[in-house]
């Protein structure tokens, strides 16, 4: 998968490392702001009321 | 690009299976690495923002509501006055501010924006008031929820809490001083003991028989913020004490239990310009 990527981005090694990068940046992005406040709820981490 | 791809082709496909197999166990386990940064980093960060919204909304409110004062009276016993005779007159609206919460031994920055309800959205503001609960000062259970971890963290300290330490709640007319009720293992000796601070702090009897100042209990235990803990009713007696309970999960980084401390009210003042209530300053 990561070879799949690494060899479909353009450019020069510096270039890809930094592509890379901002894919990476991208991925976390996308799960800190939708897939994780979305799964929470689901998780047994932090219910703090009786009832 | 000249460079082609090795195909699955030339090393095998089952070569390639494997590795790709791989590379999803170690995405997956990073990604539960980056799960815990979000929960406990993270959350932080957003709830710390939305905490400072709800105070900066309703320091406008208060300052809408505050009478010029002519008269600034600064002794405590000129500021005291009789819960009995404060009824509240706001109206909460849910998710949104009512109240500030001070713990002064937990540091005198401590102080949080309690807003009304106790939903996901309205507990990632800040510590969220039980709408079916009493308000600050009135007889029965003012009952407040808050995350431990995560989500500004309001209630991660509340273990440290000792009995007679006290819980300050300022409201749009009032501030509130409560104070945690004798730990269960006091009990037997809190007659004995001189302890500064303990003011109408007493052991708990009658129908509050069992009530301590904090207590480790199942998350069913709903009755832990009705107006008497110990039962399972909303009703509130004509006797009724004027209680304070904050409740959070428990033990750190789980909800398998929840955390309660439980207050009694011990003072009230007025709120008057540049007046803080004594209670504050005890560390």
């Amino acid at each position: 998968m990561y070879a799949w990527i690494w060899h479909h981005l353009p450019g020069p090694t510096a270039a890809r490392l930094g592509l890379s990068f901002v894919l990476f940046l991208g991925v976390v992005a996308l799960l800190f702001f939708v897939v994780f406040p979305w799964l929470e709820p689901y998780l047994p981490f932090d219910r703090v009321t009786t009832g | 690009m000249t460079a082609t791809a090795p195909g699955p082709t030339r090393r095998g496909v089952g070569r390639s299976l494997i590795r790709g197999f791989g590379e999803l166990l170690i995405t997956l386990g990073v990604v539960v690495l980056l799960f815990v940064v979000y929960e406990v980093y993270v959350t932080d960060l957003f709830g710390e923002r939305k905490q400072a919204a709800a105070t900066t909304a309703v320091d406008r409110v208060w300052a809408q509501s505050q009478e010029t004062a002519t008269v600034v009276a600064q002794a405590p016993q000129e500021m005291a006055t009789d819960p009995q005779q404060r009824v509240p007159t706001y109206d909460t609206v849910l998710g949104e501010g009512f109240a500030k919460l001070r713990i002064p031994v937990l540091g005198a920055d401590y102080v949080f924006t309690v807003v009304e309800g106790t939903e996901p959205d309205d507990l990632y503001i800040g510590p969220g008031h039980y709408s079916q609960t009493q308000l600050p000062g009135e007889q029965g259970n003012f009952a407040v929820a808050g995350h431990r971890v995560s989500k500004g963290s309001p209630f991660n300290d509340l273990g440290l809490l000792s009995s007679c330490d006290a819980i300050v709640v300022e409201t749009r007319d009032d501030w509130f001083v409560y104070r945690v009720l004798p730990m269960a293992e006091e009990e037997a000796v809190w007659a004995s003991t001189p302890r500064p601070h303990c003011n109408g702090v007493q052991v708990q009897t009658g129908a509050y028989t069992g009530v301590y100042g904090r207590e480790i209990t199942v998350p069913a235990d709903y009755a832990q913020v009705l107006p008497v803990p110990t039962v399972l009713s909303t009703t509130v007696p004509p006797d009724a004490q004027r209680l304070i309970t904050l409740t959070t999960c428990h033990p750190q980084f789980s909800d398998a239990e929840r955390m309660i401390i439980h207050g009694v009210l011990v003072a009230s003042y007025a709120k008057a310009p540049g007046y803080l209530p004594p209670e504050l300053t005890e560390t």
